[in-house]
């Protein structure tokens, strides 16, 4: 292909249809819960069941269809025909309503809520109501805390790019600064954050990715499949969600200014939260070129923890894992040694 | 035959190598430059007033807005809000309610198998002590001399007492 024939292909490419392009979240479900704007959406065994039902804490800033983003790329198909029923945590969108919404709200009621409703669920399908527990960016971060001050039906726990040790995280860290970041300012002025700011932000990470991106699209153009995912990833992170105002107040102050969870001094309403009196295993999975979590920022996880801890690093960034074949694999063989 | 006179071709030069290596060089400058604006305390500095600024600016326009509304006698924005929070919190009323019906539920499915339990156990009970007194008769009958000696009367089989159920 020449290189006029390749931007041809690619002006081609994208002034098509995005919708015609990719279409997210196409796994059978249904939706056995709903709290404010969150839904509760189960994903039922598809080969002879193995292990307990997954349930999964999706990241608040993001929509849950990274997990199902296309059929040979689903998070939730390899784990159902692996015969594990997935359960999926999907926090939906705030509106200015929810701007009051706290951490509390969110850790303390909506997802023990879903955790139950989830058990319930399990028992109604013939399980013993114990689940396994996933918990990815954000959603990780907010299911650890829970489950180390009441795991419920939950007994094990793993962690995707799930931020721990947040004063690891690097440039975001930095800039996460009680000197710099007006977070008052923009929580009273705005009200929720605004996805868009977000969305900026983790560009300007790494501002030449931008350029890779386009770069790797002119370079791989005759490839459909390649074609088809990029799409796909392109129309995800530009739908994002907002953050709840206050919600997101708690989670700069006491995550990236106090690093609370490694340091100490989280409490559920007026009760202490502390990851060292965990009782259920866990593992951290990182990616390797993840720079809004990098892996020393989740394998914090190991130190805190008080349960006993594995790390393990896969291939790929912060999403770029999510629509990797070896996430799905390493969920798997988890899931196996723990029912061993 | 006729010899090429591009540059390139006579220099040996390959432009997909060429390229390749002119974009890694551009890439390493300008992540080198990136880098030190974005971790620089001045521009961070800078960018969060700048952030601060937008977002008050932001704030008093949607209070201009809601009060240019309020003259105007329509709903606001921040009425809006209001009434979907009261849902919401409606909302958390009936989750509240549904919370409390699934754990009656569960006392009601725990009592159920208690009670089930304690009849089965009072009717074992019951039958073990029919046996127990068909017993203590025959013994009597013998003592009476009713029945031949040497043949004892017929011992009643007995069930293996039933498990608990788990509660």
């Amino acid at each position: 292909m020449t290189p006029i024939d390749r931007m041809s292909e690619l002006f081609r490419f994208l002034q098509a249809d995005p919708v015609a392009r990719a279409r997210a979240g196409q796994s059978p479900h249904t939706i056995i819960h709903r709290q404010n704007k969150a839904v509760l959406r189960f994903f039922p065994a598809r080969g002879p069941r193995q292990g307990a039902p997954l349930f999964i804490s999706m990241p608040l800033i993001n929509t849950w269809t990274i997990f199902d983003l296309l059929p040979e790329r689903s998070v939730v198909a390899a784990l159902t025909a692996a015969g594990i029923p997935v359960y999926l945590l999907d926090w939906g969108r705030p509106g200015p309503e929810d701007r009051g919404v706290r951490l509390d709200d969110l850790i303390d009621d909506l997802l023990p809520r879903a955790m139950d409703r989830a058990s319930r669920h399990a028992r109604s399908e013939g399980g013993d109501g114990a689940l396994a527990g996933l918990g990815y960016c954000v959603g990780g971060t907010f299911l650890s805390l829970r489950l180390a001050h009441d795991p419920g039906p939950i007994s094990t726990l793993a962690l995707l790019a799930a931020p721990i040790d947040f004063h690891a995280s690097g440039r975001l860290a930095a800039w996460a600064s009680p000197d710099s970041f007006p977070l008052d300012d923009l929580v009273d002025g705005l009200g929720n954050f605004p996805a868009s700011l977000m969305r900026t932000s983790f560009q300007l990470l790494r501002p030449a990715g931008q350029v890779a991106k386009w770069k790797g699209l002119y370079e791989r153009i005759e490839d459909p499949g390649f074609r088809q995912l990029w799409a796909a990833m392109e129309q995800w992170s530009e739908d994002g969600v907002e953050f709840p105002g206050e919600a997101y107040r708690e989670y700069v102050r006491r995550c990236y200014f106090d690093n609370a969870l490694i340091t100490g001094g989280w409490t559920l309403g007026d009760r202490p939260v502390d990851l060292g009196r965990a009782r259920i295993p866990a593992v951290a999975f990182a990616a390797d070129g993840d720079h809004i979590c990098p892996p020393q920022a989740a394998f914090g996880l190991a130190r805190a923890w008080g349960a006993p801890t594995q790390t393990r690093q896969l291939k790929g960034g912060h999403v770029g894992v999510c629509v990797g074949k070896a996430l799905p694999a390493a969920l798997i063989a988890w899931s196996q040694e723990q029912a061993e | 035959m006729t010899r090429s006179t591009s540059p390139f071709d006579q220099a040996d030069i390959d432009l997909g190598t060429l390229s390749q290596d002119l974009y890694q060089q551009w890439e390493s400058a300008m992540t080198t430059w990136w880098d030190q604006v974005l971790d620089s305390p001045e521009v961070l500095k800078a960018s969060g007033q700048g952030l601060s600024t937008l977002a008050q600016q932001r704030r008093r326009y949607e209070e201009q807005v809601d009060s240019n509304l309020q003259r105007l006698h329509l709903p606001t924005r921040t009425d809006l809000i209001q009434v979907t929070r009261i849902a919401t919190l409606l909302e958390e009323r009936l989750l509240k309610m549904e919370d409390r019906l699934l754990e009656v539920q569960d006392q009601l499915v725990a009592a159920e198998r208690e009670t089930v339990q304690a009849r089965i156990d009072a009717a074992e009970a019951r039958i073990e002590q029919r046996e127990h007194l068909a017993e203590l008769q025959a013994r009597l009958d013998r003592l009476e001399g009713n029945e031949p000696e040497g043949e004892p009367a017929p011992k009643p089989t007995r069930k293996p007492p039933s498990r608990r159920a788990p509660r």
